[in-house]
């Protein structure tokens, strides 16, 4: 008989071989002083992670005002990713009713998909119930459809605007995963840090001394609306092309544009 | 002691400084427009100089001069005064006297600016010492020139005038035949600092004869 | 959480006519937790130069005293007012002298030219990058408000007290949606032949 030789892995060529193939994920199990020949095996370095990211950020801007008798929501139309401008005409209302406009932006993957369940839910609920819905049940609902996603939230920045039962103007604002309040006045998207304070001024009457608070006219929140529209366009890069502003009545929306600086 | 051998003779106008020096030459061979005795420093400021030393100490000063207005430009993101320039080049020209392994400076300047709408002239000699001038005269025969410049300054000359003054000055006490080739002559005002050619230099001379 | 907004502060200078203002809250917290309401982050920096300091608190002080050192051997050796640009870039050069280890302050000057009176202001990134605009700057934790404020309320030509009025409800509106800037503010308006002061009372919460 032949000298008997024990069995050691390290010299078991075909056994080298499959381990270096599965494991490219491993640890590095490649042998010191054995030349690879040929391209580097994929994970040669050690393990890599890869990343992808289910949300993006578009841009766009929202901003509602609610009065006596009417609501104004305006947003601009510009669509944009990173430093590029994608859309000059890609306005963020949705006109869910005949008396509800909904202003969406954020993602825009995701305000579509939004938008396209909402409108299928209304529709659900207008034939089931024979009615259209309640801006004030719209809110609701969208509270609960946003929740619904808690932890896979849609990345969008909701503001409704309509009339309540009484006719008045209303306006719901929600954050991305279904908090939600009715307000006089809120801007919500990219510039809304720059509209905001501007509003709790003009419109809230905030830090002004002497100054009774008085229901605000139509024409004037339409005409506030374009300034402060203006303003954010000239420091925010990802507001401007033009705005879009819809107002709400008992007689229905009317719908105006206005243009913004192009760059 | 310092032997001065070339003038420099320098009045202030309202509107400028004239700076105007012999430059006569050890050899009829040199290439008369190749060395300068009037320098820029920067854009507001020009130095003279007079000596009888090799020509790499003034230039040692030169470039000493120019750094300390660049680091000022760099600092301040404005043009250095003059006042300050003086200040700081004397500063170098101290250290010089008292210094180990260096020598003092053979060389007197007169340091010519305009900052702060008005004109500025200053002799900076070599032991540091410093002096603002309306009008001086420095070099072998200063002493004949300040004392013409003492009667023909006034303190409204126009620069145009200042010019005149300044080549009849020189002409005062000047060996042999004036040419554009053995004068220099250097005009510093509101818009920065300007060496006249030769051309130039010929036309004023004409015009004084 | 970013260090520059570890302490919270709002600040603005504007121009107007032949004047131009400086504003700041007067808050001092550390995060959410508000330490006092008195804290100074303006600077006199001479009879009309201002010198506006948001961001790490230590910092601000640190900066406010380097510069009034630099500063004060400035005008004893050229014996001299500094004009606001040649301060500016005195700023810019401390900074910048900190490259890879920064003060956090973002500075903001505002002033006058001590012969011409011409209004000045600007403002500078943490390693010194200056910026000179001709209408209004805006520096510290509320910065996007700040920027939205002005740039509706602010107009062209402004006198002295229009001044006053539109600076401060820049600030106060602006700081009054950031959670770590607020608690009162003060008002420098710097005139040719006078500076009024004035501190305001905001939402104090």
């Amino acid at each position: 008989m032949g000298k008997k030789t024990l069995w050691k892995p390290e010299s078991d060529f075909f056994l080298q071989q499959i381990l270096q193939n599965i494991s490219v994920e491993g640890g590095n199990m490649a042998q010191p002083g054995v030349q690879m020949q040929g391209p580097e095996p994929y994970g040669a370095h050690g393990p890599r992670q890869q990343y992808f990211s289910p949300y993006s950020w578009n841009g766009g801007t929202v901003l509602a005002i609610a009065g006596e008798d009417y609501a104004v929501l305006a947003c601009d139309a510009r669509l944009s990713e990173y430093f590029s401008i994608l859309s000059r005409d890609s306005p963020k209302r949705y006109k869910l009713t005949d008396m509800t406009v909904l202003g969406c932006c954020g993602f825009h993957g995701d305000v579509l998909t939004l938008t396209k369940m909402l409108d299928a839910r209304l529709k659900n609920y207008k034939h089931e119930h024979n009615k259209t819905m309640s801006c004030k049940s719209i809110a609701a609902m969208l509270s609960t459809v946003l929740y619904y996603r808690r932890f896979f939230p849609y990345y969008t920045y909701n503001i409704l605007a309509g009339l309540d039962e009484e006719g008045k103007g209303c306006v719901y604002s929600f954050d991305p995963i279904g908090s939600y309040e009715r307000e006089v006045y809120r801007a919500g998207g990219s510039a809304s840090a720059l509209l905001q304070p501007l509003l709790d001024n003009q419109i809230g009457m905030k830090n002004m001394q002497g100054v009774q608070r008085l229901p605000v006219p139509k024409e004037k929140a339409v005409a506030l609306v374009k300034d402060v529209f203006i303003s954010a366009a000239e420091r925010d890069i990802y507001t401007g092309d033009q705005i879009i502003i819809n107002v709400i009545t008992k007689d229905g929306i009317q719908e105006e544009s206005f243009p913004l600086r192009r760059d | 002691m310092v032997r001065h051998v070339l003038d420099g003779f320098f009045p202030t106008a309202s509107n400028g400084v004239v700076l105007a020096t012999e430059k006569k030459q050890k050899s009829v061979l040199y290439d008369e427009h190749s060395v300068h005795k009037v320098e820029m420093i920067t854009k507001n400021v020009t130095k003279i100089y007079s000596d009888l030393t090799p020509a790499y100490l003034p230039r040692l000063l030169v470039r000493h001069a120019r750094r300390i207005a660049q680091n000022y430009f760099l600092t301040y993101q404005e043009q250095i005064p003059t006042t300050q320039l003086v200040q700081k080049v004397a500063y170098v020209m101290q250290e010089y006297t008292q210094s180990g392994g260096v020598r003092p400076f053979g060389v007197s300047l007169l340091v010519a600016g305009w900052d702060e709408d008005r004109p500025y002239l200053f002799q900076c000699d070599p032991s540091g010492a410093y002096f603002a001038w309306k009008a001086t005269a420095m070099g072998k025969n200063f002493i004949n020139g300040k004392t013409f410049l003492e009667k023909r300054y006034n303190e409204d000359l126009e620069l145009e005038d200042a010019v005149h003054t300044a080549i009849l000055t020189l002409k005062e006490s000047f060996e042999g035949q004036m040419t554009e080739d053995n004068i220099e002559i250097g005009l510093c005002n509101e818009n920065g600092f300007r060496r006249l050619s030769p051309s130039e230099v010929k036309d004023y001379l004409a015009s004084i004869a | 959480m970013s260090i520059m907004s570890y302490n919270g502060a709002a600040i603005i200078a504007m121009v107007g006519k032949d004047c131009v203002a400086i504003a700041a809250d007067r808050r001092f917290g550390v995060q959410a937790q508000t330490v006092s309401m008195d804290f100074q982050k303006i600077f006199q920096m001479g009879d009309r130069l201002f010198l506006g300091l948001p961001g790490l608190a230590t910092d601000v002080q640190t900066v406010s005293n380097r510069m009034k050192f630099r500063l004060n051997l400035y005008e004893l050796r050229e014996a001299r007012q500094v004009k606001p640009k040649t301060f500016l870039s005195m700023v810019s050069n401390l900074l910048y002298e900190r490259r890879f280890g920064p003060y956090f302050v973002e500075p903001v000057v505002a002033g006058l030219d001590p012969k011409t009176f011409e209004p000045f202001i600007a403002s500078c990134d943490l390693i010194g990058c200056p910026m000179i605009p001709e209408d209004f700057v805006v520096s510290g934790t509320c910065s996007e408000q700040m920027y939205g404020m002005c740039e509706s309320l602010w107009e062209p030509n402004l006198e002295p007290d229009d001044l006053f009025e539109t600076i401060s409800q820049a600030l106060l509106n602006a700081a009054d949606r950031d959670a770590v800037s607020g608690w009162g503010a003060v008002v420098h308006v710097i005139e040719k032949d006078k500076v009024t002061t004035r501190t305001l009372k905001g939402r104090m919460d």
